[in-house]
């Protein structure tokens, strides 16, 4: 019995408040435009199901955030390794990064839609800017953290300099890849569901604005709800690979 | 009389504007077991990072079998104090000890056989496939030590590798270093601060006191150790001659503190 109150408890508050909504959009707010009762956005949501948007909606917006984090990580590490192994290539470019990194990506929207107009591209190319720098600063930060003694077992045994890079900095470096990877995949989704809000006629951002629109608040009660499990179950998938890895490397059991 | 294996000649070191190590020359002769001991600070570890050439002199030279060492070679293997920052902690027992091996390029196919020598000499075959973090101090720093063995070194510095692991512990693994040093015939630079562990396990201890200057040289005495092999832990403390050279390193020691 106590097993199953402790499994249920974290339950308990998010049952409540779409209980109490349902209660304020049945009664106070009852044929408002706005706020639909989420029993009516479960069914809107089924309806989504059946038609198919909600897959293809769903299967864009986790496409295209995918894509620009792939892209984000495999330059950013390869740029975080080669600023944390070369003093010059950080001098060098430190200014550079400082100016750009503060941009705010959705004010590269325009400018992306200019160059790619609508669709994937586009949307991919803001994602992989605005996960690009948190992937570079961290992977940099993780190589400079790499513990100083094994580098000295590296010189005293003799490795080379790429057997150096490739078996003592980057496993080293795979702990806080991690902490990074997981910052980019929460900036990937709100990222991707931004742009579609803001621009890009695809994914479940402009679903959900196409809900609005058309004065459908159940609809788009849905949709909100639906972008919610989708962040929570990457973030979870995230967390297991992270945990998976760090297993596999010989971390604490 | 063969060429020594290891030569300081008027080896000097200075780091950051401060005397580490005033000029010193001593020899270390093949197959021999030389303790490095005297308080801390007084750069003993220091000298054997400049052995290994992980530290450069700044005046003097360090000669291995007659040649300048300029940089860390297979040759001379380093076993670290710090042994849970030393070894890889992604990597299996067998997986440290084969990075030693493919450092130097062994052929995968002999890597296992090796490896596996290796792990039976410290007592570790039945370990090999776990990870440093499942293993308790001791073991640990064995792992270091069969990883230096599979380097197949003629030179084994040590930097205080008993130091932070409890009495027992320690006991056990200087008998066993002390076996598989004569065993092998390897030449060894053993560091420590304890007096007692430098006596029991060196032939030859040599003493350096901290703030070296003009008429205080860091290498103060230089004490041979006639006690016959094999040692034990308990007769060789009562020998008379492990008691005489305790009582005159440790007035010298505690002159270094005074």
């Amino acid at each position: 019995m106590a097993e199953w109150g402790a499994r249920l408890r974290p339950w308990a508050v998010p049952l409540l408040l779409l209980g109490a909504l349902e209660l304020y959009a049945r009664t106070v707010a009852a044929g408002s435009d706005a706020i639909a009762p989420p029993s009516a956005a479960l069914v809107a949501w089924f309806g989504a199901l059946r038609d198919g948007s909600l897959w293809q909606g769903t299967l864009f917006t986790l496409g295209s955030a995918a894509l620009g984090l792939l892209i984000a990580s495999l330059l950013g590490i390869a740029g975080g390794l080669l600023l944390g192994l070369s003093r010059r290539a950080d001098a060098s470019s430190t200014l550079t990064i400082e100016l750009l990194r503060p941009i705010p990506s959705v004010a590269l929207i325009p400018l992306a839609m200019l160059v790619f107009g609508f669709g994937l591209r586009m949307e991919t190319a803001v994602i992989a800017f605005a996960a690009f720098w948190p992937m570079l600063i961290l992977t940099r930060s993780a190589v400079r953290q790499v513990e100083p003694r094994l580098l000295e077992v590296s010189r005293v045994l003799g490795l080379s300099p790429w057997q150096r890079g490739w078996k003592i900095v980057l496993p080293a470096c795979v702990p806080r890849l991690f902490v990074a990877l997981r910052l980019g995949v929460a900036i990937a989704l709100v990222v991707a569901v931004t742009v579609e809000i803001a621009a890009n006629p695809h994914g479940m951002g402009y679903a959900m604005m196409i809900a609005q629109q058309g004065l459908d608040p159940a609809l788009m009660l849905a949709w909100l709800g639906w972008i919610g499990v989708v962040g929570y179950a990457v973030n979870a998938l995230a967390l297991q690979l992270q945990q998976r890895v760090a297993r596999a490397m010989g971390g604490a059991p | 009389m063969t060429a020594p294996l290891l030569a300081f000649d008027r080896v000097a070191i200075t780091l950051g504007g401060r005397e580490i190590l005033s000029p010193t020359s001593f020899e270390v002769a093949r197959g021999e077991l030389v303790c490095i001991v005297g308080p801390s600070g007084c750069g003993k570890t220091t000298l054997l990072r400049a052995a290994s050439g992980l530290v450069a002199p700044s005046g003097g030279s360090v000669r291995r079998n007659g040649v300048a060492v300029t940089q860390p070679s297979r040759e001379v293997a380093f076993v670290f104090q710090d042994y849970g920052r030393a070894l890889l902690p992604w990597r299996t027992v067998q997986g440290n000890v084969g990075l030693a091996l493919e450092a130097a390029g062994v052929p995968k196919a002999e890597r296992g056989a090796r490896i596996d020598g290796v792990l039976a000499k410290v007592g570790l075959a039945a370990h090999a496939h776990k990870f440093p973090a499942q293993l308790s101090g001791g073991m640990q720093q064995r792992v270091q030590i069969a990883r230096c063995l599979a380097q197949a070194p003629l030179l084994l510095l040590m930097d205080e590798p008993f130091g932070a692991l409890d009495a027992l512990t320690r006991h056990g693994l200087q008998d066993e270093a002390a076996r598989l040093v004569h065993e092998d015939g390897l030449t060894v630079l053993f560091v420590t601060h304890d007096l007692e562990e430098a006596i029991y396990l060196g032939d030859r201890v040599i003493a350096l006191q901290s703030n070296p200057g003009p008429g205080r040289p860091s290498l103060a005495r230089m004490l041979e150790v006639p006690i016959p092999r094999p040692r034990d832990q308990l007769t060789t403390k009562e020998h008379p001659a492990f008691l005489r050279l305790r009582r005159e390193l440790f007035g010298f020691i505690e002159q270094g503190h005074g």
